[in-house]
């Protein structure tokens, strides 16, 4: 009887899991029409989760997007308190964590000044380490 | 249930399941510090104890905490003054790795504390860890030390159910034996879920919150 109710836990899990995967899948079919965002004017390459960074970058407008690339962002739990801790800063106007390319995405308004260092303490105040920034006028 | 003495003797079977239930708590904290400014609220219930820990992390690199333990063996409440400190800590892109330091004191008196370190490695996809600690008493002193590893079934985005499948393996100088059993972690958002089962200690479960 345990081994059953454990083995419905699981599958319960499981099936949750697959279901938004699907989900996220149908929403790539239709993201990359009219839409390129593979290559930065500096020439760099712009690893980013396509899906994911459509939909950040939707309604967004007269804004920067920093693009940070953080080492150590392995788990979901782990990542929260960087959603948390750019949230109190009132120059952000909206932030995404991408886990399975280890970036952040974080949007500032046109004027602010985005300042890498510190970015990289508020990073480091979470456990992790910020490594590189790219950042996208719009 | 019966009130037992401290000094009482104790059945062999009821130390057996004791230690395996002081070894579940250990094992649980998978996340003993959170971000710097970051509480957790921990609840753990089984047909042992019930123990609820709440820590405040200033920094990433210590946590500083009180546990209330309502032990149902011996009919006990105690509670503990804990900290923990990040040793070491390596980030990479796809992995990262701790060492933490763990201590607490309960407030029977200074007689009654523990310490030991636990370390973990995990990257999206895989986890593994282990643990040491001294265990000191008014009526039995003790160590123990486990190893665990685990796999993520899926890779989930931000926001997604996270699940893993676990397996634990333990030793208690108080029974000599090495135990193996599966666990189950879940996370989403703030909350984290985790159930292990052993034939012998039946079901225990972990909650946390973090906020």
């Amino acid at each position: 009887m345990n081994k059953i109710v454990l083995t419905s836990i699981f599958l319960t899990a499981s099936i949750w899991a697959d279901h938004g995967h699907n989900h996220a899948m149908e929403m790539e079919a239709h993201s990359h029409e009219g839409h390129l965002h593979d290559t930065l004017v500096d020439g760099k390459a712009l690893e980013v989760d396509a899906v994911r960074f459509d939909n950040f970058m939707a309604g967004l407008t007269d804004s920067q997007v920093a693009i940070v690339s953080v080492n150590g962002m392995v788990c979901d739990f782990c990542a929260r308190g960087i959603e948390k801790t750019f949230k109190k800063d009132k120059a952000v106007t909206k932030i995404d964590v991408d886990l399975n390319r280890g970036k952040v995405l974080i949007a500032y308004g046109s004027s602010t000044t985005i300042d890498f260092d510190d970015i990289k303490k508020k990073i480091l105040a979470n456990g992790q380490n910020a490594t590189d920034l790219q950042i996208l006028t719009i | 249930m019966p009130s037992v003495p401290v000094h009482a003797n104790i059945p062999p079977m009821g130390i057996f399941l004791k230690c395996l239930l002081i070894f579940f708590v250990i094992t649980l904290e998978a996340r003993p510090i959170s971000y710097s400014g970051g509480s957790t609220l921990m609840f753990m219930s089984d047909n042992m104890q019930d123990s609820i820990y709440y820590h405040y992390s200033p920094s990433y690199k210590f946590s500083i905490g009180i546990e209330g333990v309502k032990d149902q063996i011996f009919n006990k409440d105690l509670s503990y003054l804990r900290l923990t400190y990040l040793l070491d800590r390596k980030n990479t892109k796809h992995s990262q790795r701790n060492l933490y330091f763990q201590s607490g004191v309960s407030s029977a008196g200074l007689d009654t504390h523990f310490f030991g370190i636990h370390g973990d490695w995990e990257t999206r996809r895989v986890f593994v860890g282990f643990g040491f600690k001294e265990v000191f008493n008014d009526f039995h002193d003790f160590t123990e030390k486990f190893i665990q590893t685990g796999f993520a079934p899926y890779l989930g985005d931000y926001g997604d159910l996270h699940t893993w499948i676990m397996m634990k393996s333990k030793h208690n100088t108080l029974t000599g034996d090495w135990n193996t059993y599966p666990a189950l972690k879940f996370f989403k958002g703030n909350f984290l879920a985790e159930v292990g089962y052993d034939s012998q200690a039946d079901w225990d479960i972990h909650l946390m919150y973090r906020f």
